[in-house]
């Protein structure tokens, strides 16, 4: 049984009201915009703090529009709710009883210094899903220390393999905001089992997701390998950290780009690939001699190797080492800038930007990589102006916006 | 901490129970190998689903292969042991536990009737092969709504199932780089330092997993199923951040020498914000200084007086003197133990942390310890293991861990008699040729 449902977008006619100061919370908000959500961000008469950190358009602050708050609330709806004032809660219940998830990102202090307490909002929303995303938990030892995306990573594990060769040289963090991504897609997935578990049982519920824990469980190989043969792996330049040494993987090219391979020298099939792509462009050197098709022989002369495809690469242009690669078979990647994302004609062709009016103008911005074929997606909205929506969802009483002061 | 959901021993009794959780009910095909595939139906099996996974004895699931053993010297990733046990593999049972385990010989005839049997029982199908791979065992979207209808089949690959690159090949690193991802992180001047582990293998299951749970949220709300298709390099576009915005928006450039900017911020100017040297080989401590009060504590700390300098008082004079910064706080925390100096940090409130690696979160943590992220499994060949846990806190339900991850085939006659309804002789003949 199929009813015509189907095309509507995957969440369409849920209901989610956000209340996050960091990007964990917004990044969900997000998310659950993109697949068809609608999504109310409550925020306090001076705005969401995202509104005041840049970048900013056009390179101005304010009245321009930050646009890191435009990535990570496109799609929303904004209405301006004081919560530090208690009366007010009653306007945040009354938009509450119709919402099917509250989403909160934010410290216990923070929490409670909003009067906003997940078990009570629960209790008195019998379908309400309540998700809160903390830094560290909602107790324990270290439920009220304080985390940034830099302090997050370092504490959950990801931080401790990214960085160099050179150890002198301390553990770089990665780049967007990876410690928060890692909490709002844990909170995404916790709503989404509620939601399940709320179809099958009528009630909704609490769900707690500490960022620490997501990263603890996100480092992919660190926790096994000390799980198993308990050894702490070591940092390498943009490749596995691991228990030893490996060669590099990062080879620079003719037009000063990187372009990513392992050079695996144990099969016969990656090796063949590797020579006759040497071979073409003149410079296998003695790679084809016999004594080269012993995998020992190939591991022992390493560097010799390793030396040949490093000069092969300077001569081609990164992407031209891509494409060919690729054609080949070999597991090659180019290292794209993100400017550069806007021109590659795969993502372009599967119409992964969408263009929209975001209020400063006319722009390329991502859809939800969930593709749900048969569900359409809407039209992404622009990120909200502060308290564009007030007036419609709290009325225009008692809300704590300027002109009712 | 032992998480036992089961009374009655459920660790020396490996067989099938009821299951418990929102997924139960649920059960699904999983021709998922590798990480990225295992690990976002691994979800699916921690909250219910009856996951049963499809393997070929033909060529033995890579992390069945690679070297996690408790008894064996640490090898690298991607060393592989010649006639390895494929039950004794670590990373195997990290990402399959709470599956079913059965084998099928998938490039035989026989073997394809046997999946479709199989298939016709579930409402979910699950793979993440190159793109027409299971096209050529016959398994399309269409075959498998007439086999299932209503059915969700959830496809997982790298580039996506269109596009001139969608039989390109990728693994964790590739995607990254391809992405974006590994070129926004690096210090200035130098090449990018990228990521010292697949975090794409990581997003893209966990995006897949979201994925598959909002195809069956929908499937519930209006009976439609579904093929669902997510990119591993789209997954990595869209974790990209607000970089995305300032170049689509500002026309800004990456390349040149001021970008990525390492520990650094852009924005806000937070300084000092950064990985410091402590005492001891590869100690680290991680300070992020927002606020002109965080620094005046962080100072206090610091004898040689940069509490009085006022140069450092506001975040503008910090941020234009950042270098010097580094130098002051570096040759402080040098001297310093990296937790107990994160600790006094944080009692000052000041935002900080040590550097943490496998090792300390699985043994020293105080506050994994508190939310019981780590728990035992038994397993026949590899004995006793912890198993990364879900890093979700629910009030009425919680991961079911009823068994550590699979023998090889070793539910085949469960599944293939009791779900598929094979009957004895017919089983039996299946074995003999070599099927299952």
């Amino acid at each position: 049984m199929t009813d015509t449902n189907a095309e509507l977008p995957a969440l369409d006619g849920i209901r989610v009201v956000e209340i996050a100061n960091d990007p964990a919370g917004e990044m969900v908000g997000k998310l659950m915009a993109q697949l068809g959500a609608t999504v109310v961000k409550i925020e306090p008469p001076e705005g969401a703090p995202s509104r005041r950190v840049g970048p900013f358009a056009h390179n101005r602050a304010a009245p321009n529009p930050s646009l890191n708050f435009t990535h990570y609330n496109l799609g929303k709806q904004s209405a301006v709710l004081d919560l530090t004032e208690q009366e007010r809660h009653a306007r945040l219940a009354a938009l509450l009883t119709d919402a099917d998830v509250l989403l909160l990102a934010m410290t216990p202090h923070d929490a409670a210094h909003a009067g906003l307490d997940p078990d009570a909002l629960a209790a008195a929303h019998d379908r309400l899903i309540v998700a809160w995303i903390t830094p560290f938990g909602p107790d324990g030892p270290w439920a009220n220390r304080l985390t940034s995306d830099l302090v997050g990573l370092a504490l959950g594990g990801p931080l401790h393999t990214c960085g160099y060769d050179d150890h002198s040289l301390p553990p770089i963090r990665p780049g967007g905001n990876q410690g928060y991504q890692s909490a709002a897609t844990f909170a995404a997935i916790g709503i989404a089992l509620a939601l399940i578990d709320r179809d099958k049982t009528g009630r909704g519920q609490r769900v707690d997701v500490p960022m620490h824990e997501c990263l603890a469980v996100n480092t992919e190989l660190a926790v096994p390998y000390w799980i198993y043969p308990r050894v702490v792996v070591k940092r390498q330049t943009c490749r596995h950290a691991q228990p030893s040494p490996t060669a590099p993987a990062l080879f620079p090219t003719a037009d000063g780009r990187f372009v990513y391979i392992v050079l695996v020298l144990a099969d016969k099939k990656p090796w063949d690939l590797v020579v006759s792509w040497l071979a073409e462009a003149g410079m296998a050197v003695d790679l084809q001699d016999d004594r080269f098709s012993d995998p020992q022989y190939r591991q022992d002369n390493f560097s010799y190797i390793q030396n040949i495809l490093e000069c092969f690469f300077l001569i081609k242009n990164a992407d031209e080492a891509y494409h060919e690669g690729q054609a080949r078979g070999l597991p090659i990647g180019v290292l794209r800038s993100p400017e550069e994302l806007y021109e590659d004609e795969h993502l372009a062709s599967r119409d992964f930007f969408e263009e929209i009016d975001d209020g400063t103008g006319t722009h390329p911005h991502a859809r939800s990589p969930i593709r749900i074929a048969g569900s359409a997606a809407r039209p992404q909205r622009p990120a909200p102006l502060l308290g564009a929506h007030t007036a419609e969802l709290l009325g225009r009483a008692s809300t704590g916006v300027r002109s009712d002061v | 901490v032992i998480e036992m959901t089961r009374p009655n021993g459920a660790q020396s009794d490996r067989s099938v129970g009821s299951r418990t959780g929102p997924l139960s009910g649920v059960r699904v095909a999983d021709f998922c190998w590798m990480g990225v595939g295992s690990v976002a139906t691994r979800l699916l099996g921690d909250f219910g689903a009856e996951v049963i996974k499809i393997e070929t004895r033909k060529r033995i699931d890579t992390p069945r292969r690679l070297p996690f053993y408790k008894d064996g010297s640490a090898l690298t990733y991607g060393q592989e042991v010649i006639d390895c046990d494929p039950n004794k593999g670590g990373l195997f049972n990290n990402y399959c536990r709470n599956k079913l385990g059965v084998t099928i010989d998938l490039g035989s005839p026989a073997g394809r009737d046997v999946a479709e049997r199989l298939i016709s029982t579930c409402s979910v199908v699950t793979e993440n092969f190159a793109p027409g791979v299971m096209e050529r065992w016959g398994f399309t979207y269409e075959r498998l709504q007439e086999l299932s209808p209503g059915v969700i089949y959830a496809r997982m690959s790298g580039y996506g199932h269109s596009g001139p690159h969608q039989h390109y090949r990728s693994y964790g690193p590739t995607v990254q780089a391809v992405s974006g991802l590994s070129f926004v992180s690096g210090l200035p001047k130098r090449e990018p330092s990228g990521w010292g582990f697949s975090y794409m293998d990581n997003q893209a299951a966990f995006y897949n997993s979201l994925a598959l749970l909002v195809a069956l949220l929908r499937r519930t709300r209006t009976g439609a199923g579904a093929e669902v298709d997510v990119s591993s390099v789209e997954v990595g576009v869209s974790l990209l951040g607000p970089i995305l915005e300032e170049v689509a928006t500002n026309g800004r450039r990456t390349r040149g020498d001021a970008y990525p900017t390492g520990n650094r911020l852009e924005w806000p100017q937070a300084a000092p914000h950064g990985v410091y040297p402590a005492a001891g080989e590869d100690q680290w401590i991680a300070i992020a200084v927002f606020e002109d009060e965080q620094w005046r504590q962080l100072a206090e700390l610091i004898n040689d007086g940069p509490a009085t300098d006022e140069r450092f008082a506001t975040a503008a004079g910090r941020f234009g003197a950042h270098d010097e910064l580094d130098q002051i706080v570096s040759a402080w925390t040098v001297t310093q133990n990296a937790a107990d100096a994160a600790e006094t940090l944080q009692r000052r409130g000041v935002p900080a942390g040590r550097v943490q690696n496998g090792r300390d979160l699985v043994e020293d943590d105080p506050q994994l310890a508190h939310l019981g992220t780590f728990f035992e499994l038994d397993h026949p060949v590899i004995g006793p293991a912890k198993f990364e846990g879900v890093p979700l806190h629910f009030s009425r339900m919680r991961p079911d861990h009823w068994r550590s991850a699979p023998l090889l085939g070793e539910d085949n006659e469960y599944v293939f008699k009791q779900i598929v309804g094979l009957a004895d002789a017919e089983y039996d003949d299946l074995v003999t040729q070599g099927v299952i």
